[in-house]
This record gives structure tokens, sequence and C-alpha cells, in this order.
């Protein structure tokens, strides 16, 4: 496997520091003070279990200050700070810089030999003692491989990781897991090595990396656990609109889709995955929104994008759509099959080429955006945990529709809109 | 007088046969060498896709944005590269025809011009299908980011997109096929002025009302927005 390059400074400081148990590693650039400071004050707080334990904070800097431990206050283990240099291909837009990062600190951590790694959001918003203790707990105590975090977003958060990323990741890989793209998880020293070389030999240094489909397509059996994390991370879009967005989330996801097909296609169902950590408790709802600017997009696009619509779904989804077009608001509701079933259809045709991937992607956008009113008006008089409970059941619809996926991609031509 | 008639009648027809007796092989050969190089071009087109099958062509190129599989999604660039081939063998077939009638029948007046003229046919059928493709590709690009934008007009923008794309490439076309010369210069740009100005009043005065109703949707949209903080979080 390709092992990714770093800079003669970093690789000079990992010789110096030599090895480590925990490889604590931010995914993004942070105020160096503020993550020394937190650091110090966390470490102390983790317990007498860690108190032997070498513990290493690494952040990618572009002005490198070297590596070093932090004065020894009062006998108390306290990390060892290093600063790396961020490598080439780790600009880029949205998700792409946040990748590449995960990847540089899971290859750090490989290179010292790390037990356990924790890749971390740069804003600090997870970086507390009790995280810590939750992912080293999973990863050290209970034998996983890989661990991701569930958030507690609001009803009206996270909407296209509900709408997309989790159910069609749960569906073809068979892994219960709630937020398969995620700023904080952790993984074992066994599995940095894999995640970080996998990553590494991929040609395209803007592919987005998916711990829990490495985790699923691993020869030998990686086994994938889930903490409740009270971290609200804010993904900076840095400007983007939705429409950028929404593609490089869901033509990232087409595109692993595309390379493991092998793997998913011999999954049925799904898999509980163990959770650790108590769940938040349900705070209270906001006022309902309104959903009619979502809805005026969806029929917009209904009336505009019919003809690129036309080369991708097929004719009884078409109808379908224009039936919903003429249902007033608050009526409107996209059936959960619809909905699998043309997320289906667009990844299909991102693997057949049917029409320019950047075209296909951009036609999603206004499909999506009348799923998001559909979800709205439906979860806005339910309680968090009703939402929850809601999106069970639009997870095990997408796992019904799968089906019709393996049909339409293994004898594509049977049926060509 | 008759026998006359008859004696020129006969003598002109003798004439002609004669003439296309004198044609015949050079058509023969024409078609000869065509089928040749058609069977030569199939071959290598094939044996070009499956070399390039095996080096990975398509997906090396299709690594990043802006790709030839983005400009031509139905066919893989390996397949592109193929069709390439046997065009080219095709048109040399063409060419190598023409010499092979021209030796055959002595006639040099005919594929002199043709051979004069081959090249501006092959430049005006690659100005076409570029033209073809290129307005295809911006006219769906634009439409979509019209749509994703919220714009009523994307589709008129579109449209008009596209029909200046392929005005603008049939008047390449013909200038390269030195046809038409002045007048399809005087055309074109009248043509093109005409959908520009028209496009200009469609969105100035003829759909000033429908554009500001937009404008101000996004604007109140806007100052909804700055007042009521986004609650809808997408990520």
């Amino acid at each position: 496997m390709a092992a990714i390059e770093f800079a003669e400074e970093t690789r000079q400081q990992a010789e110096r520091i030599g090895s480590a148990d925990i490889v604590i590693g931010l995914a993004g650039s942070a105020s160096a003070d503020e993550l020394r400071t937190r650091a110090a004050q966390i470490v102390p707080q983790l317990g007498p279990n860690f108190a032997s334990l070498r513990i290493v904070v690494a952040w990618p800097s572009p002005g490198a200050e070297s590596a070093g431990a932090s004065p020894d206050l009062n006998g108390s283990n306290l990390p060892t700070f290093f600063p790396f240099t961020p490598q080439a291909g780790s600009s880029g837009d949205f998700w792409a810089p946040v990748s590449a990062h995960q990847r540089a600190v899971l290859a750090l951590a490989a290179s010292l030999n790390a037990r356990i790694c924790i890749v971390l959001g740069p804003d600090l918003a997870a970086l507390d003692a009790h995280t810590i203790q939750l992912f080293a707990y999973a990863v050290l105590e209970r034998q996983c491989g890989l661990v991701m975090p569930i958030y507690s977003p609001g009803k009206y958060d996270a909407l296209i990781n509900t709408g997309i990323l989790s159910p069609l990741h749960r569906a073809l890989y068979g892994k219960r897991i709630r937020f398969p793209l995620a700023f904080d998880f952790a993984v074992s020293g066994s599995v940095c090595s894999r995640l970080a070389g996998i990553a590494a030999s991929n040609h395209n240094s803007n592919a987005l990396l998916w711990p829990v489909t490495v985790a699923a397509t691993d020869t030998s059996p990686i086994a994938v656990g889930q903490i409740h994390l009270d971290a609200h991370h804010q993904a900076a879009a840095g400007g983007l609109d939705l429409s950028a967005v929404l593609s490089q989330l869901a033509g990232s996801l087409f595109q692993e889709m595309d390379a493991c097909a092998a793997h998913w296609q011999r999954i049925r169902g799904s898999q509980p995955s163990p959770i650790w950590g108590n769940a938040p408790t349900d705070a209270a709802d906001g006022q309902p929104i309104d959903s009619r600017p979502m809805l005026d997009s969806f029929v917009l696009g209904s009336k505009n994008l019919d003809e690129v619509w036309r080369l991708v779904l097929p004719p009884n989804t078409l109808l379908e759509l224009r039936r919903l077009t003429r249902l007033p608001p608050e009526q409107f509701l996209m059936p959960d099959e619809l909905w699998a079933g043309i997320v289906y259809d667009f990844a299909l045709a991102w693997r057949l080429r049917t029409i320019s991937r950047a075209h296909l992607l951009g036609a999603l956008t206004p499909l999506y955006l009348g799923w998001v009113a559909s979800w709205v008006g439906e979860v806005s008089s339910l309680t968090r945990a009703a939402a929850e409970q809601r999106f069970e059941k639009l997870a095990h619809a997408w796992e019904d529709r799968k089906p019709y996926l393996l049909s339409r991609w293994r004898w594509p031509d049977r049926f060509n809109p | 007088m008759w026998d006359q008639v008859k004696q020129s009648l006969f003598g002109s027809m003798g004439r002609a046969m004669e003439s296309l007796a004198r044609l015949l092989p050079g058509i023969l050969a024409f078609i000869v060498a065509l089928l040749l190089f058609l069977f030569i071009g199939w071959v290598l087109a094939w044996f070009v896709r499956r070399v390039l099958m095996a080096l990975h062509f398509d997906e090396r190129m299709s690594h990043g944005a802006n790709t030839i599989a983005e400009w031509s999604p139905r066919l893989t660039p390996s397949q592109l590269v193929g069709r390439v081939v046997f065009w080219c063998f095709f048109t040399a077939g063409v060419m190598v025809g023409v010499s092979a009638f021209e030796a055959g029948s002595s006639e040099n007046i005919v594929s002199g011009w043709i051979l004069g003229y081959v090249p501006h046919i092959i430049g005006a059928a690659i100005l076409l299908l570029a033209g073809n493709v290129l307005a295809r590709y911006v006219s769906r690009s634009v439409l979509i980011a019209g749509v994703n934008l919220n714009l009523s007009y994307a589709r008129l923008l579109s449209i008009g997109v596209r029909w200046m794309i392929l005005v603008l490439t049939g008047a390449m076309v013909l200038d390269h096929l030195n046809l038409g010369s002045n007048i399809v210069e005087l055309g074109f740009g009248i043509l093109f002025g005409g959908i520009v100005l028209a496009l200009a009043l469609a969105v100035g005065l003829g759909s000033r009302d429908l554009v500001s109703r937009s404008l101000e949707r996004e604007a109140s949209r806007a100052i909804e927005e700055q007042q009521q903080p986004e609650r809808i979080h997408h990520f």
C-alpha cells in the first residue's frame, strides 16, 4: 500500500517522539495556544487508567513549530504536542481538506505505532475528557476497530446525512451507523495503517475518507461501535452553496459505491452496532419551519429539469414526482420508497455516466429539497426522539428497496429510460 | 439523311460508353481503396481500444473535474479514441480512393478539386461536432445552475445560450466551407445580434415584471434570512 509522504521535519519530529499509546489528532488547523491549554487541562482528568499511557496531540500547522512535551506540572502525565506540516492536497472545498487531515493524522498514528488514534474536529468541540474516555474504552476495552460518533443534532440539522448519507450507507454496507461521515472518530492501531494506506493509494487526492466503508469492505472483519457525543460542529461551507456541498458528498459516496460494488451487493439487511455513552435528554423543540421555499425549489426543478430527470429516472417515478408538484404544501409528502428509489437511480446514472456527472449531481439538488420539505413537514410535530424513530423507518425503507438497486445495477440494459 | 442521323447517334453513344469505360476502372479502384481502408481502420480501432483498456486509460482520464467523460458521457475515452482512429482511416481511404480514381481514369480536374476541398470538409465536420457538444453541455449547465439559483427564467437563459452557440457554430462552419461568404457573415451578424438583443429586451423589458418579482423574492428571502437565522442545517 502506498504511504502518505510527510515533510522532512514532520518525519524527524515523529522519529524524535518514537512511539505513543494514544494519538489525538485534529482534522484541521487550530489555535495552538487554546489546544495546548485545553489538552493540558483534560489529560489529567482522564483518570488513573491513562496515567501510564503516552499521549500525543497532533494537528496540522502550516508554520509548524517544533514538537515537544509540555512542562510537567504537579507530576501529572501531560501530552506531547506535535504540530505537523500539512501535506499537498489538503486544500480544496468543504470536506476535502477535512478528509486529507484525517488521513494525515491516521498515518502519523500508524508511524508512531499508536494503540488508538482519536481524530477530532478542529473546532475542539469534542475535545473533552469524557469523549476521550469513551473512545478509549470502546477501542481498548471492547476491542472495536472503529468507533463512530452519534451526535445529537436538532430535527432540522444534518439533513444531508439523514436523507442520503446515513440510510444509503446503511443499506449498502449493512451497518447501522448514524453518522458515517464525521469529524470525530477513533480507530485501533491496526486499522490506522489500513485506513491511511487505502486512502493514500487512491489517485484522487480530493477523495473523501469513509471509515465505515473501509471497515465494512476490509478482508478481515473490523468491529464497529458508536458512542454518544455531545458536541455540535458547524461544518464551514466556505461560501459554497447547497448544490456544491451536496455534489461533493453524494458524489463521493457514489464513487465509493462504484468502487466497492463487489462487497455491498452481497450484503442483505443491516446489523446494529454496540453503542456506549448516554444519549442526550430530549431538548425542547423550536417552532415549525416554513417549507415553502424548499417546495418552490422542487416545483421549479420539476418544471425545468424534466429533460434531465427523464434521462435518469424511470417513468413511474417521474409520474409520481409530477403528482407531488400538484399537492398543496400542507399535504406534500414524499414517500420513503420513492426517495430511496430516486437516489438509487442517481447512483446508477453516476456509474453508467448517463449524463455528465456534474450535471447529474446538480440535478439532484431540487429533488433533495423536495425531500427536505417533506421531512420538515413530517417531523415538525414530533419530538427529537420521535424524529429518530422516523429516521429508522426511513432507513428500513431504503433497505427494503435495495433489491431494486441490485437488479438495475446488474442488468442496466433491461431498463433504460 | 437518316443514315447520317443514325451515324451521329451511334457515334455519340459509342463515345459516351467509351468515357464510362474509361471511368469505370477509376471508380472500382476508389471503391476497393475505400473498403480496404475501412477494414484497416476497423481493425486498428479495435486494437487501439484494447490497448487503451489494458492501460486503464478510462480510469486515468476520469480523474478530476472537466474530463473528457464530462463532455461526452455516453462514450468512454477509449471508445472516443477508437472512433477517431476509425474516421481518420476512413478519410485517408477517401483520399487514396480519389487518387486511385484519378490514376485509373486520367481525370485530373475532379480529383484535384476533391482533394483540395476535403480538408475543409473535415474541419467543418469537426467544428460542427464540437459546436454541438459545447452547446448541449453549456446550455444544460446554465439550466441546472439557474434552477438551483431559483431563477424562474432559467430555461429561457438556457435556450438562448444554446442557440447563440449553435448560430456561431453554423457561421463558422459555412465560413470554413467557403460557402456564402459575405451573405453568411451578414446573416450571422444580424441573427446573433438579434438573439442577444431579444434576450436583453426579454430580460430588461418584456420579462421585467417576472424578473423584478423573482429578484424581489430573492431579496426578501435574504432579508428574512438576516432577520431569522437559518434554522435548517443541511450538514
